[in-house]
């Protein structure tokens, strides 16, 4: 076992871990250590994630029947617009950003993430995003109400809460940047040696995929909403149609950088998942190199389908060819994934602990997710589905059971590494079978509202929609509620759970994080892992074979 | 186990993560130039509908005109003229024809609108039957008429232009109160 204690040469420079010594408030406000960060990430996120939840809930009550019982129209739009925004930028990409803070350098075999100064100012500019959009609902107009894309004329006309929530994905966007460019350089440069790139951990490849992404589009997005910003106050007219403007441009600019964005959150989940089947199916991930370029080709193709957001604009037929093809093509990389996925399992000695259940039902229901997707792909059938409830079902097959229970996954799974201690089987294996049961209760039924042409983003309904409604309410307090099972979960294993976790608490792990004590050291490999034990875990993970290198 | 030469990593580091920095300010530019580059990249790949290379009229514009009626209204619409050649500086005119498929009297209006929208300013309503409310008796049939003013440059890169018409019902009371 290497000993993570040796402090022979690492890189930081000297005194930048003063924060070690640091206590309460302190050590997290000075955090520079990847662990803290990662740490702050998360919990951020569920803090987020819990907000989000809420409003999801208030959201679910308005409709649980006909008619306005809670919240007046203008209220319930704000409500559908926040969920939307701190769903995707406050809850899933935080998260996944800070499961690569944590577990990168420990995977790598690095002391620590690139720039860990960066890496505090990467936090720390999230939580007072996340207050400007909270505080949006206080301002006269209330909170922007023209949904998370922000469209224009809508969002040229709103309050000044646009405003506040333009500033905030100002801030989130630079976040995401400083994050990403952090990632990009942990990964490309301080791996542990003997790991080539197309030897390190899947996870690793999902998180390098997705930071360039998020380089390439999140100043797209920053670009959009200035442009809009000028609209509002500086008499520019980009997206005003009486100046000559376009509002159509700013859907392409937005699904530009919307449609990667996407899969800004679903590729790292693609990581997670690729981690965790090999581990209890005991077998290799089958198939490596074609997953990796499976992740390449989904990440370009991102870039080339933004117009499948807009059959419904007024596109020629040319354009909405071009859209629904290349949309189409997508399904292969990901039926690459997933048949990847099964292979993998198949004739694997198969145990189902609580990250196994998780990924197995991630498989599952991701694959709902994107067969739904493939069938919006189709324009003349897009544009009956525009706006309706099945793309909602749609996108929270995706984003729910995709990205979500993607991170829960990861937490069981890690969450031995971070605590020291084994979380409660028992009630992990509940809180997957809740949530399993009453996510698919919530938004299975959507569907079939979506189909019968029941329109997204209102207050009431027609009285046929009813009974599905009301139905997808009841599953949605109760998904709701399982998810307080989760904290306890975390909470009752951070104080002990179960018992101390071994090094190694799961029998296939074979990367490098299970090569250091549980719960990981304050600092982890401050000298590289040994070249011998590196190869030992990738000839275990069939990414190098025996002498490979001399020969 | 040799010792990592912090310097050099470092050094790389803040390489690659200037490069990267460099790469989002571009995409940040990129955001901003897609604004010019949508409209021409539009008219080189001949996707926009309003390109003149597609009304085979020469420098005229090529109007159609559109009807629709709403589900409750018992109110066929026809276009006599659907497509028409404007010429710069002339007069288009269109006929339609109405006919009330009730024995009821029915009340209504046209609302018209233009696509592009840009056509609006291109041609001129002069008199359209959109202007005031109907009403039709029983079985009615009339013939209906807009004329429209062609502005006299035409802008070269529009061959065509819709004027649609949606047909709405409105309530005996409005329709009353219209009138006087």
């Amino acid at each position: 076992m290497h000993s993570p204690s040796i402090a022979s040469t690492h890189l930081h420079t000297p005194g930048e871990h003063h924060a070690e010594h640091q206590t309460g408030w302190a050590r997290w406000l000075y955090a520079t250590n990847h662990k803290d960060i990662g740490t702050l990430y998360l919990w951020f996120a569920f803090a987020m994630f819990i907000t989000g939840g809420v409003m999801a809930l208030c959201i679910r009550a308005e409709l649980f029947q006909p008619g306005l019982q809670f919240w007046q129209p203008e209220f319930f739009n704000q409500l559908t617009t926040l969920h939307g925004i701190i769903m995707v930028f406050g809850a899933i990409m935080p998260a996944f950003t800070g499961l690569a803070n944590w577990m990168l350098p420990l995977m790598l075999g690095a002391p620590d993430m690139a720039f860990a100064r960066m890496n505090n100012w990467s936090f720390w500019l999230l939580p007072p995003a996340a207050a400007l959009l909270l505080i949006s609902l206080f301002v006269p107009g209330g909170a922007p109400a023209g949904g998370w894309t922000l469209y224009p004329p809508l969002s040229a006309q709103a309050g000044m809460g646009m405003d506040l929530a333009i500033f905030s994905i100002h801030l989130l966007g630079l976040s995401s940047i400083m994050g990403s460019i952090n990632i990009i350089t942990t990964i490309l440069n301080m791996r542990a040696p003997g790991m080539t790139l197309l030897r390190m951990p899947l996870f690793a490849w999902t998180s390098l995929v997705t930071a360039y992404l998020l380089i390439a589009v999140a100043p797209v997005l920053a670009g959009a909403v200035t442009m809009l910003l000028t609209d509002r106050h500086f008499g520019t007219h980009f997206f005003n149609a009486a100046g000559g403007g376009d509002p159509v441009l700013f859907q392409h600019i937005f699904w530009f950088f919307g449609h990667p964005e996407v899969y800004i959150m679903a590729l790292p989940a693609f990581g997670i998942v690729s981690q965790i089947i090999p581990t209890f199916a005991r077998k290799p991930l089958f198939g490596y190199v074609s997953m990796v370029y499976a992740t390449c080709s989904i990440a370009i193709l991102s870039f080339m389908v933004w117009g499948h957001h807009m059959f419904a604009v007024g596109m020629p037929a040319t354009a909405q060819l071009f859209f629904m093809f290349l949309t189409m093509l997508i399904a292969v990389p990901t039926g690459v994934k997933v048949f990847n996925w099964i292979a993998t399992m198949w004739q694997g000695s198969m145990t189902f602990e609580t990250p196994m259940l998780f990924a197995i039902g991630f498989v599952c229901l991701f694959t709902v997710g994107g067969f739904s997707g493939l069938v919006l792909s189709i324009a003349p059938i897009d544009t009956q589905m525009q706006d309706t409830y099945y793309v909602v079902a749609h996108f929270h097959y995706v984003l729910v059971a995709g990205a979500l229970f993607s991170l829960f996954a990861a937490v069981y799974y890690w969450l031995p590494k971070w605590t020291g201690y084994m979380y409660h089987e028992g009630r992990g294996k509940l809180h997957f079978w809740w949530s399993m049961i009453w996510f698919n209760v919530t938004f299975f039924p959507m569907h079939f509202l979506g189909l019968a042409g029941m329109p997204r983003r209102i207050p009431d309904y027609a009285l046929q929609f009813t009974q599905f409604n009301s139905l997808a309410t009841v599953g949605a307090f109760c998904f709701g509620l399982g998810q307080l099972l989760f904290l306890f979960n975390v909470l009752h294993t951070i104080r002990g759970g179960v018992g101390p976790a071994p090094a190694q608490p799961w029998e296939g792990g074979n990367t490098l994080e299970w090569e250091v004590p549980s719960p990981a050291p304050h600092h982890t490999w401050e000298s590289p892992p040994d070249i011998a034990m590196v190869r030992r875990g990738l000839i275990a993970q069939a990414v190098y074979h025996e002498g490979e290198d001399e020969a | 186990m040799a010792a990592i030469d912090v310097s050099i990593i470092t050094k790389q580091n803040q390489r690659l993560a200037i490069k990267l920095a460099l790469v989002a300010a571009l995409m940040f530019g990129f955001g901003y130039a897609l604004a010019p580059f949508y409209a021409s990249f539009c008219q080189f790949l001949g996707i926009d509908r309003a390109n003149a290379s597609l009304t085979q009229a020469g420098s005229a514009l090529r109007v159609e005109f559109d009807v629709n009626v709403a589900a409750d209204l018992p109110v066929t619409m026809q276009a006599l003229d659907g497509v028409q050649v404007a010429q710069a500086g002339g007069q288009v005119k269109a006929r339609f024809v109405l006919r009330n498929e009730s024995d009821q009297p029915v009340y209504l209006r046209a609302v018209p609108s233009f696509a592009p929208v840009r056509a609006a300013g291109v041609l001129q309503k002069l008199e359209c039957f959109c202007f005031n409310a109907m009403s039709l008796a029983g079985n009615e049939q009339r013939e209906v008429t807009v004329v429209l003013l062609v502005a006299k440059s035409l802008p070269a890169e529009m061959g065509a232009a819709t004027l649609s018409y949606s047909l709405q019902a409105i309530p005996a009371f409005t329709h009353k109160v219209r009138e006087s």
